[in-house]
């Protein structure tokens, strides 16, 4: 007990001196990142970009809100209407079959940059193989594994062309996420550069979430 | 660049209300349980065939986004220690596969015991560029002694990826260790704060 009153003492003197609302400035605890990387019908590399992604939207975090405090929140969904959301099993729910655009990755032509309360991606790619479309292939995730100080998993999608011409200006990704029974934005990401995809080739994107101690 | 990040406070009173010690400083401390817990939601884990998390009691609970959206639920009832912000005399260092803080500090008023209060959840606030939310706890000290507490965490709810729907566990999302040990006078209280915060 008097080891503790001692420490007390001490603590009280130098809180007094040192004021501590002052922000420290640490290493983020989990980030993002991307790779997007265009193929021609022959598997060969084209173009790659990779990044830090600078997408976390407002959706992401008030789906993990609803459920963190068993309430309610307003969330504008990919079509931008605002709707009234509880906890739900199925949020953050990405996973997509074969030609499912309404939620997993999506690429898009849009270059207005990332905004947190970004709803949807500017001029997304449709699904098809009429010009300008591409064909979504279903979604693909790995486990969460831990290397030394980190843990990450990844989740990516391949989309072919087979429009039999050239796809272009494809300048933002992102990820469409369930928010049930709705689909909202969880990431979007203006890329450094404008990709085209060949006929018969593919552009794949990955995103990497990762949280490290 | 946009970035998920975590900031905890911590203000420690007296019996009289009056602050005696404040930390203030970005947690450190996401855990492999977090990730996990995301992989759940966004593949989504249903069924077996995934792997299991680690739960705070050390067991391994197979994880599923079970039926009733109760993954990352972490608004603690007042008294129970099992789920919400939670504290500890522990102090070994934060590594990403910690599952459980190093040394609870348990509900009740004995030796070592703080009366846990409700663990309150804020719904979500945008402020551009900036979207958060606060989760808060505090711990009063009836326990007739102070108590150092060195340690900080969130535990979560985990529902279940087969039946029965209706059982969950807790896993360890977040754990911190202060910088300065703070020391809860008999009589006073602590209080952790948490923001989650998505931000440029």
């Amino acid at each position: 007990m008097k080891a503790d009153n001692e420490e007390l003492n001490q603590q009280k003197d130098e809180n007094s001196a040192v004021a501590r609302d002052a922000p420290v400035s640490e290493e983020l605890s989990e980030s993002l990142a991307y790779e997007v990387v265009v193929t021609d019908k022959e598997g060969q590399v084209m173009q790659r970009e990779n990044g830090i992604s600078h997408s976390f939207t407002e959706a992401w975090n008030k789906l993990i809100n609803c459920n963190a405090r068993q309430g309610s929140n307003t969330i504008k969904d990919t079509s931008g209407t605002e709707r009234s959301v509880g906890a739900a099993s199925s949020h953050l729910r990405a996973s997509a079959g074969i030609g499912d655009v309404s939620r997993g990755i999506r690429v898009g032509r849009g270059t207005t940059p990332v905004d947190i309360s970004g709803y949807a991606l500017e001029d997304p790619v449709d699904e098809g193989t009429g010009p300008g479309q591409l064909s979504h292939q279903e979604m693909q995730f790995s486990t969460p594994v831990v290397v030394g100080s980190e843990c990450s998993f990844k989740l990516w999608r391949v989309m072919f062309n087979y429009t039999g011409a050239l796809v272009t200006g494809i300048r933002e990704i992102g990820c469409y996420v369930m928010m049930a029974p709705y689909y909202a934005l969880a990431f979007r990401d203006v890329l450094a550069s404008s990709f085209s995809v060949p006929d018969g080739g593919a552009i794949t994107v990955t995103y990497e979430i990762k949280v490290s101690a | 660049m946009r970035r998920r990040e975590l900031w905890y406070s911590v203000v420690v009173r007296d019996h009289d209300g009056e602050v005696i010690s404040r930390e203030r400083r970005k947690s450190h401390s996401f855990l492999k349980q977090w990730n996990q817990l995301v992989a759940c939601q966004m593949v989504p884990w249903e069924g077996f065939g995934f792997p299991n998390i680690k739960a705070t009691d050390g067991t391994y609970w197979p994880v599923g986004i079970g039926a009733h959206g109760y993954n990352f639920r972490m608004n603690g009832y007042a008294n129970a220690d099992d789920f919400g912000i939670v504290i500890g005399t522990g102090s070994t260092p934060v590594t990403v596969s910690d599952y459980a803080l190093e040394n609870q500090i348990r509900q009740g008023t004995g030796p070592g015991q703080m009366d846990h209060l409700v663990c309150t959840v804020a719904a979500s606030v945008v402020s551009d560029p900036d979207c958060d939310f606060l989760i808060s706890r505090s711990f009063a000290n009836n326990s007739g002694g102070s108590i150092t507490v060195r340690e900080s965490g969130i535990y979560v709810w985990m529902e279940r990826c087969v039946s029965p729907f209706t059982s969950y566990a807790r896993a360890c999302v977040v754990r911190d260790v202060f910088s300065t040990p703070q020391v809860v006078p008999d009589g006073g209280g602590i209080t952790v704060n948490y923001t989650l915060r998505v931000t440029e």
